[in-house]
């Protein structure tokens, strides 16, 4: 018995076609096609690979929603050991249809799933979710790719113990294993050194995590004429949700009007997050987004005033590029609207 | 400075009554060790009795509560004894000649607090996380006299300085026999460096020295490591008994002495030294409780850095937590002076391996060497033997209730393991 | 950093044995809370520290792992010296790394808990040049 694999491929590595058929609509065909060779050859058949998927990038992207539920069917029929993408290497929307498919099999229908692409893809966005070989940022690098992914999924069919990222050729993956290396640490340290020196590359074996620190602006010198406004990522909008933004991983923001609003109370306004126990926010929204309190210190004169917009998504799980795309454009409009500064809220 | 080591191979130790280093065995008569530890008054106050053992690789043997692990060595030729300032008078060491019982260490162990860790087990799956599985071990376990529990600090004392004499007392036993080998190092005075490599980088070690409290000191020439202000040393100078740890919690990041003795970036920058980098000396630097303290020492340690116009450094951490804050604050401010540095630490990101590594972290920190994280879940099974004691494996560091299993097996997170993740680099264990 | 002043240190802690050996032997100021536990402290201090407290300590101090010693000592400022930015990370990312460990319950023998109260001590000691072994011989 050897495992049964189902791949995933875009239309070009299926020989269809360039950018000008990527509207192609999924389709499923018997075996291996393209680049599924190189794998099924590399599994010696110990793994085949059963059925491809066939899909457009520009399909993938413009009806995920239909893209993923027929490819989930066909997956479950299918019952595989193991679900494969790509690889993708550079090619953008490929690589976000092989992370997006593979997520989704893997939480949906419970399968493993593997993909590999360029570090640097925009699908490698989720390489602490899906388990992604790094590959170069050319089909050039299937060569290399190939055998590799192969070796890595024979593993996981095998439910054999990962190993560590830089062993197994995964992308780091936020999940910190041990592994022995050839040389010790200080040996290791000292060659780090010299090559920092000499200026030639080196690779740290613990990435600082990523800062993204931002210098405060200077402070605003007179409050009582200022206008400030509120943004949350703390999910308060109206009560109904009506912008629809999700409890988790938001793909969009509110902009709401408080004009007259003096407090938030549990009729008007509610939270949209699923991370935290919404019973006190939802009781009293101002407890996130504090409108009561900035109406207050524009009566006292504290404050120029409230701006009478304000921003909100939900923080849970969304992407750091997505919350950056939220930002850039809605502190276009602040600036716009004549707003000094900001007080952003978070849960 | 230069000092020559000749490192005679000890590949068995046998109980004797003879004491002698013959064909690479240590014979020795354990009694003749006992009077001499005995020698000292704060062993003889705290100290109610030793047992001895020996451990040799592969045997189904495990130590534990391990408390310091020594190379016995002993000076031939000139200045300063072993140990200075603690067993030796004060002289300055590192130059001259030193005999080395290579292949052996002499290994305290012995309950000092309840929760005392450090395990080194000679066979199975936790021989491979310390260096000191493949040592021959001559154990020393203490049993303290009654009342000890009110007087921990001078029992710890007594302990340590037991051990240190247990080690000179082995090593003098090499004096006279010739080394199978032998090696020599030497650091050149600063217009000397320049003038032989002046097209080599400069390089510098930033050695950091646990230096908190009862259990979590180190001495240099015997003073107190929390009391001293960042200063420079030479690295034959470590390599010579001038450091020693009082540390015995957190046994898989402590540096015990024989880390000190033999410390690897010493050894690895000597290898490098007059080829890829011109070796300037060590800085040594405290890891002190007091915030201010750690914001004195780490400015000194890169005005040093300055001040010795290097191009690069080293930095080693030693002990889990707040030396995580010394750590990035000496390679922040050492970067920050224009010195490169690379630094080496090791890793707490849980037991699923999922959460931050460091307590602390800055960009400046872009190169990391890690010994590995040290939360990692082991199960370490039953050994034949166990020198000292297991009464406390269920409440030790990495450990909980239950951790002793009822067929024996033990199972626990690595840093109960005798220098698994060592924070100076001396083993191959890393993670990604 | 303000310099040291011991009349402006205040200790907070839950390890009794911490007042039993200082208390009346210097110009700080002990706050014994024997209910709260290794994380209250810092979240106690975390919150002095928002204020505009000054820590004097680091608050994890001692390589003793935070779901092994139930005890914590730190010192704060009495005095409130101005916000800190980096002290209020040190002090929040401290309390990250302790909910990192997972909580293990433990039936400590009494004696293992006074090893746990003598090191914490003396890691206090230590950090202000208190004389941990005289502060042992006058114990209350």
């Amino acid at each position: 018995m050897s495992f049964k694999v189902v791949h995933y491929i875009n239309q070009f590595f299926a020989q269809i076609g360039g950018e000008e058929m990527a509207h192609v609509a999924p389709e499923l065909r018997d075996g291996f096609v393209g680049p599924g060779m190189a794998l099924n050859a590399a599994w010696k058949g110990e793994a085949v690979i059963v059925k491809t998927v066939v899909c457009g990038d520009s399909y993938f992207a413009e009806h995920e929603a239909e893209a993923k539920a027929q490819i989930l069917e066909w997956v479950k029929a299918e019952k595989p050991d193991l679900f494969i993408a790509g690889p993708a290497f550079n090619a953008g929307r490929y690589g976000y249809a092989c992370a997006t498919i593979c997520s989704a099999v893997q939480t949906e229908l419970g399968i493993t799933v593997l993909t590999g692409m360029y570090e640097e893809n925009p699908g490698a966005d989720l390489k602490d979710k899906v388990l992604m070989v790094a590959t170069t940022n050319s089909a050039a690098g299937m060569r290399k790719a190939a055998p590799t992914m192969a070796a890595l999924a024979m593993k996981l069919m095998k439910g054999e113990k990962l190993g560590a990222s830089c062993e197994d050729g995964y992308m780091p993956n936020g999940i910190r294993r041990n592994f022995f290396e050839k040389e010790v640490g200080a040996k290791r340290a000292v060659d780090m050194l010299v090559r920092k020196l000499s200026d030639q590359p080196f690779t740290t074996e613990y990435p600082m995590p990523s800062f993204d620190r931002v210098p405060p602006n200077p402070a605003i010198k007179d409050l009582s004429k200022a206008t400030i406004a509120l943004c949350t990522s703390g999910g308060i909008v109206p009560k109904g949700n009506p912008d629809h933004i999700e409890s988790s991983s938001a793909s969009h923001y509110g902009e709401y009007d408080i004009t007259g609003v003096d407090d938030l109370t549990a009729e008007t306004y509610e939270t949209a997050h699923g991370g935290y126990d919404p019973v006190y926010a939802n009781a009293d929204a101002d407890r996130v987004l504090p409108v009561d309190v900035l109406r207050d210190m524009e009566r006292e004169g504290k404050i120029g005033k409230l701006h009478n917009l304000y921003y909100a998504t939900v923080g849970n799980g969304t992407s750091v590029a997505n919350a950056k795309r939220f930002a850039e454009e809605y502190a276009q409009k602040l600036l716009q609207a004549g707003v000094h500064a900001v007080i952003m809220t978070s849960t | 400075m230069k000092l020559e080591l000749g490192y005679i191979h000890i590949k068995d130790i046998q109980f004797s009554k003879e004491n002698k280093v013959e064909n690479s065995t240590l014979y020795v008569d354990p009694e003749t060790v006992k009077a001499f530890m005995y020698e000292d008054d704060d062993v003889k106050a705290w100290v109610k009795d030793f047992t001895f053992d020996v451990a040799r690789p592969g045997e189904s043997v495990r130590i534990t509560p391990v408390k310091d692990v020594i190379e016995p060595r002993v000076k031939v030729e000139g200045p300063g004894g072993m140990f200075p300032g603690v067993i030796s008078k004060v002289d300055t060491v590192g130059s001259g000649k030193t005999h080395v019982l290579r292949g052996m260490a002499v290994v305290t162990a012995g309950k000092i607090v309840g929760f005392q860790e450090g395990i080194i087990d000679m066979t199975g799956p936790g021989a491979q996380y310390t260096p000191f599985s493949k040592l021959n071990n001559f154990v020393v376990v203490a049993e303290p006299v009654e009342g000890y529990q009110d007087h921990k600090h001078e029992y710890e004392h007594a302990v340590r300085i037991a051990g240190l004499r247990a080690a000179v007392c082995i090593g003098e036993l090499g004096r006279n026999v010739t080394p199978d080998e032998t090696e020599s190092f030497e650091t050149l005075g600063i217009k000397e460096g320049i003038e032989k490599y002046p097209d080599l980088p400069r390089v510098g070690y930033v050695h950091m020295l646990q230096s908190q409290g009862l259990l979590h000191d180190t001495y240099v020439y015997g003073v107190d490591a929390k009391r001293t202000l960042t200063t420079i040393i030479n690295p034959t100078e470590t390599m010579d008994g001038a450091i020693i740890s009082g540390n015995c919690v957190s046994a898989c990041d402590k540096n015990t002495t024989y880390h000190h003795q033999n410390n690897p970036v010493v050894k690895a920058l000597f290898e490098a030294h007059g080829k890829t980098l011109n070796y300037v000396c060590n800085i040594i630097t405290n890891e002190n409780v007091y915030l201010a303290d750690k914001q004195r020492s780490s400015d000194w340690a890169s005005k040093l850095c300055r001040l010795l116009d290097l191009d690069g450094a080293m930095v080693s951490q030693e002990g889990f937590g707040n030396p995580d804050t010394d750590l990035i604050m000496n390679c922040k401010k050492i970067e920050q002076q224009g010195v490169k540095t690379v630094i080496i630490t090791d890793e707490y990101a849980g037991q699923d391996g999922k959460s931050q590594s460091l307590a602390d972290a800055d960009p400046l920190a872009d190169a990391v060497v890690t010994g590995g994280n040290a939360n990692e879940v082991i199960v370490l099974p039953k050994l034949d033997k166990v020198i000292g004691m297991l009464d406390y494996v269920d409440v030790i560091a990495g450990g909980h209730a239950g951790s002793l299993r009822p067929d024996g097996s033990i199972e626990v997170e690595l840093q109960v393991i005798t220098g698994a993740t060592n924070e100076m680099g001396f083993n191959t264990l890393s993670a990604r | 950093m303000a310099i040291r002043n011991m009349r402006d240190y205040l200790i907070l802690t839950n390890n009794p044995l911490v007042p039993a050996c200082m208390e009346g032997h210097g110009d700080f100021t002990i706050q014994l809370y024997p209910d709260k536990s290794y994380r209250d402290i810092l979240v106690l201090a975390r919150d002095m520290v928002y204020e505009g407290h000054t820590l004097y300590t680091h608050p994890l101090a001692g390589s003793v792992k935070p779901n092994e010693t139930p005890y914590k000592s730190l010192i704060v400022s009495k005095a409130v010296h101005g916000f800190d930015m980096e002290q209020s990370t040190l002090i929040a990312n401290a309390i990250g790394v302790v909910d990192k460990f997972p909580e293990v319950h433990k039936d400590f023998p009494e004696q293992v808990l006074k090893d746990f109260q003598l090191i914490d001590y003396s890691l206090l000691a230590g950090a202000i040049d208190f004389d941990a072994v005289a502060g042992l011989s006058n114990k209350k």
